[in-house]
């Protein structure tokens, strides 16, 4: 289409973010998407009224939040709902603590990433060339690499420093998000060569609009509806990354995560089914909530999927 | 056909990623601690003159980039060096050739499994889109993109395995005695053992193979070409399978290429659920001991497979694409 | 009169769309005599191109066919299997369709395609198959056949790619072909070669012909009868002669008063003002007069019949009869 109007700018009528957002009304996939994370969202903001212990609670008589008895790989009751693990966390309240962990990581590693593909794809599609040229081949250079076992690595090390990995969920959210970027820019890069070649970005280059203004005033809000779903995405697959870590016991064993419960649960699978069971129901399930928000998004922001 | 010129291409700015990746593998390992302590904790006897020896020994003592370069001077000999402890102290690529096969076994059998089974599910639901079959493979699919292949596999586990009083043995290659074995062959054995986790692995990656083929079909459905295929008459499965797929199969080539890359990374993990002695399972022990010949072997291996792969990649495209072919 | 080849009768095609249901035909009546050209002439979105996949049953989904009749040699083509059907497309019916740059399987070669086009409805071997299709370039003009039918479509011009679709339209001999704006993706002196070669292949086989464009010029240079859509419904239907002499509905006339070729003696160039209406919810009554001259409210309330008004003429206005309208052409 051979606009010589910004598509973004809000015309007479309804914007298309209102149009967008009556399609995603419509899908009750996306809707079920959106219900999932904000259930899910919900807990980690009140994690601490709803999971009836603390976090890593080991009764002892020096622990006054923490009642109960020892009583490690207990199935479930009605003191824990989810049974304990072999370190008698309570599994129930382990699981809530998690939700919190899985957006820390969820969101943190997909800003880091989102950032890095956004000034990436950008560039690489907006100056063309020897720009493109390069960047393009360092996407390919990233792709190569085997990035998960560089992570692997990284938390070794810092294992060295530390005998309980504290500090392992910052550094996972920085490796997954420095080495997350790639396929992103790659998608954002194609999508800024078809929004520049659009008239009205020819049209505001020929009024002198400096190439700052163009990309952040002009192309960005253009690939927005594109950088909104990989982001969904890319929360999913971040989350799916760290529990894959924590699982091979590489992560920090000082925060409650879902991919700890399973490093615990592990080695008793054969007696203790729900240490591994309701973590992994709940990590599916937030990661099912985000692909189907990311999933209904696209659906609904993509004008190419519009009919 | 410039294949030689693609490949020296290719191979140019390969080499400058290939040494940046295997130093800095080899100055981030040498991070995590020190092998010789870890070697010899506990055992009060050894003196801090023989950890010294031991050091000497493994070349630890040199400064890093001086052990870098002895490392890589061995390595165009083809020498991968020595582990310190796995397998007691074997050649670093007698270890990782025999967890190579084992690897590859179960990557190759799950990728080719799983392009078998989303191929026909995937063109079935783009030709039926927005039917029931459609709706049905399409959330099937996006719950199979979000279980964790661990959990998937642990689940499998629970249900199916001997450990916990099913059908098949949760992990490992092999039986450990020969009594073991079904009807007392060692074949059938293996294939016993794989079953299990052959299938996980083949559900999980099923589902994202499953909704690519079904996008980009749809995306090729729509083309005009289709169009005008209909239009002459043709049969409606050359239309799709002849015309369609043939086209579809770009995209699909590309994200096997590129995932297989991601799969080969991700194999810790599956392989320390299933037991499964590969170069992933190698390698996170390598990191527990501190083996640093091993680490380095394992990622050179790896790296190197995951560019083999792309560049079967590139070939098989420019096969099919006859676009790509002038290039 | 000679006799009847096609005739499509109350024709109605719609898109079941997530944003409602798209009436992109609705209640199409047209007809073809045998060896004649039929121009079917409308904006974009006035549902020719619709209209000629409803015919050939190959409308793409969402869309439907949900009513109407397509008689063709005595065949109700709505009616027939699938696998009938399929026989039909292509053998004898043919379709050219509108950008030849996309309408060519990229990953086979030119040979490929038209050999599995003859092999799929002429018992006859690969070896004739493929020496067919070479003589079938040479008479679409094309030099060096022996050389092209070894190429993949991404070698080709435009011009070469459409020899090639109308090549391919060709080759089991049909009776009619429907044309789906075959010049307008091309530079305009390969568009004056493609019409041309139209008209001559037309002549030479005796083949009847559905030409769909928005170009009045073109309509005028190569169609014996002109039918006029708009908004998925019939305006008017006649010769070429008295549609164009005469128009008998106000959008024909707009039409023509907009066309540059054909408007030169006027002194301005008109526009037909408004655009092409929404067709999920089209106008009341007759679906033009939003954007007719000479609407009155009878044309708000009715919709009006696509009435006979002799010498084989059709015109779907209420106001046909006071009407003096006048052609941008007539002398």
């Amino acid at each position: 289409m051979a606009s010589r109007e910004n598509p973004t700018q809000q015309r007479e009528g309804v914007g298309q973010w209102a149009l967008a957002w009556r399609r995603f009304k419509k899908n009750p996939a996306a809707i079920a998407g959106l219900i999932i994370v904000g259930f899910f969202a919900f807990l980690a903001a009140f994690d601490r009224l709803v999971a009836p212990y603390p976090p890593n609670c080991v009764p002892t008589p020096f622990n006054p939040f923490c009642t109960g008895q020892y009583s490690p790989l207990q199935p479930p009751s009605l003191a824990h709902p989810f049974g304990t693990d072999s370190n008698s966390y309570d599994v129930y309240s382990q699981v809530i603590y998690g939700c919190r962990a899985a957006f820390y990581i969820g969101f943190g590693a997909t800003a880091v990433a989102m950032i890095v593909s956004v000034l990436i794809g950008l560039a690489a599609g907006y100056f063309g060339g020897n720009t493109d040229n390069l960047l393009m081949r360092l996407t390919e250079v990233f792709l190569v690499l085997p990035f998960f076992l560089i992570l692997l690595l990284f938390l070794k090390v810092l294992y060295y420093f530390s005998n309980t990995g504290a500090g392992g969920l910052e550094i996972e959210i920085l490796i997954i998000g420095l080495f997350s970027w790639p396929g992103n820019a790659r998608i954002l890069r194609s999508e800024v060569l078809r929004v520049r070649g659009l008239e009205f970005i020819e049209a505001s280059r020929q009024i002198g609009a400096s190439a700052n203004r163009i990309l952040f005033r002009h192309i960005l809000p253009n690939v927005l509806h594109v950088l909104i779903v990989l982001t969904t995405l890319q929360i999913a697959a971040s989350v799916l990354i760290e529990a894959g870590v924590s699982f091979l016991g590489f992560g920090d064993q000082t925060v409650a995560t879902w991919g700890l419960e399973f490093y615990y649960g592990f080695n008793y699978i054969s007696d203790a089914w729900w240490v591994e069971t309701f973590p992994g129901i709940f990590l599916t399930l937030l990661v099912m909530g985000f692909n189907l928000l990311g999933n209904g998004l696209r659906d609904a922001l993509d004008p190419r999927l519009r009919e | 056909m410039s294949m030689t010129k693609y490949l020296i291409r290719r191979a140019l700015y390969l080499v400058p990623v290939f040494f940046g990746i295997t130093f800095l593998v080899f100055s981030i390992e040498r991070l995590a601690g020190d092998p010789v302590k870890l070697l010899t904790a506990g055992q009060t006897r050894v003196t801090e003159e023989q950890r010294q020896l031991l050091r000497q020994y493994f070349g630890l003592d040199k400064p890093v980039y001086q052990q870098y370069l002895l490392w890589l001077s061995e390595l165009f000999t083809g020498n991968l060096g020595y582990a310190y402890t796995t397998g007691g102290g074997a050649p670093v690529s007698t270890l990782i050739g025999q967890r190579a096969v084992a690897t590859l076994e179960l990557q190759l059998l799950g990728l080719a499994f799983s392009l078998l089974i989303a191929i026909p599910i995937g063109v079935m639901s783009a030709k039926r889109r927005y039917s029931k079959l459609d709706l049905a493979v399409t959330n099937t699919s996006l719950v199979g993109t979000s279980i964790p292949i661990f959990f998937l596999g642990i689940m499998a586990i629970l249900v199916l395995s001997a450990k916990t009083g099913g059908l098949f043995p949760y992990g490992g290659l092999e039986s450990i005695s020969p009594n073991q074995y079904p009807y007392g062959s060692a074949i059938l054995d293996q294939l016993w053992h794989l079953v299990l986790p052959t299938s996980v692995y083949t559900f999980a990656i099923l589902a994202p193979v499953v909704l690519l083929v079904r996008s980009s079909m749809l995306e090729v459905l729509r083309q005009d070409f289709i169009l005008a295929a209909r239009a002459s008459g043709l049969k409606e499965s050359t239309v799709i399978y002849k015309h369609g797929l043939r086209n579809a199969l770009l995209p699909l080539l590309t994200y096997v290429g590129l995932y297989f890359g991601g799969l080969l990374t991700g194999a810790p993990i599956t392989e320390t659920v299933f037991n499964w002695p590969g170069v992933g399972r190698l390698f996170v022990q390598a990191i527990n001991n501190l083996d640093f010949p091993v680490i380095q072997g394992v990622v050179v291996v790896i790296t190197l497979m995951t560019l083999v792969a792309n560049v079967i990649t590139d070939i098989a495209y420019a096969y099919i694409d006859p676009r790509i072919r002038l290039e | 009169m000679s006799e009847t080849l096609l005739s499509v009768e109350g024709l109605r095609t719609y898109f079941y769309t997530y944003a409602g249901v798209v009436k992109a035909v609705d209640g199409i009546t047209l007809q073809v005599n045998k060896g004649e050209t039929l121009g079917l002439v409308g904006e974009s979105g006035s549902g020719k191109t619709v209209t000629a996949q409803s015919i050939m049953r190959i409308v793409p989904t969402p869309g439907k066919t949900i009513e109407g009749t397509v008689k063709f040699e005595e065949r109700n083509l709505l009616r027939l299997k699938e696998s009938e059907m399929q026989h039909i497309r292509g053998k004898e019916i043919a379709y050219i369709p509108q950008d030849p740059t996309t309408t060519l399987d990229p990953v086979y070669s030119v040979g490929d395609q038209l050999v599995e086009v003859i092999m799929r409805h002429q018992p006859v071997s690969k070896r004739y198959a493929l020496a067919k299709a070479i003589e079938l370039l040479h008479s679409v003009g094309i030099a060096d056949p022996e050389i092209r039918i070894n190429q993949y479509p991404h070698e080709l011009s435009g011009g070469t790619k459409q020899r090639i679709a109308i090549a391919r339209a060709l080759s089991c001999e049909p009776i009619l072909i429907l044309a789906d704006e075959p010049t307008t993706a091309l530079d305009v002196t390969i568009q004056a070669q493609i019409l041309e070669l139209l008209k001559d292949l037309k002549q030479k086989l005796n083949v009847a012909m559905v030409l769909i464009t928005h170009d009045m010029g073109i309509v005028a240079d190569t169609c014996d009868r002109v039918t006029v859509l708009y908004a998925g419904q019939v305006c008017e239907t006649g010769t070429t002669e008295q549609v164009f002499e005469n128009p008998k509905h106000p959008y024909t006339e707009a039409l023509l008063s907009s066309v540059p070729s054909l408007a030169l003696r006027k002194e301005t160039l008109s526009v037909i003002p408004g655009s092409v209406p929404n067709l999920i919810h089209p106008p009341s009554g007759c679906r033009f007069h939003p954007r007719c001259a000479y609407s009155r409210q009878v044309c708000i309330d009715k919709d009006p019949e696509l009435e006979p008004i002799g010498e084989g003429r059709f015109v779907h206005c209420h106001r046909w009869k006071e009407l003096d309208l006048k052609s941008a052409v007539a002398s």
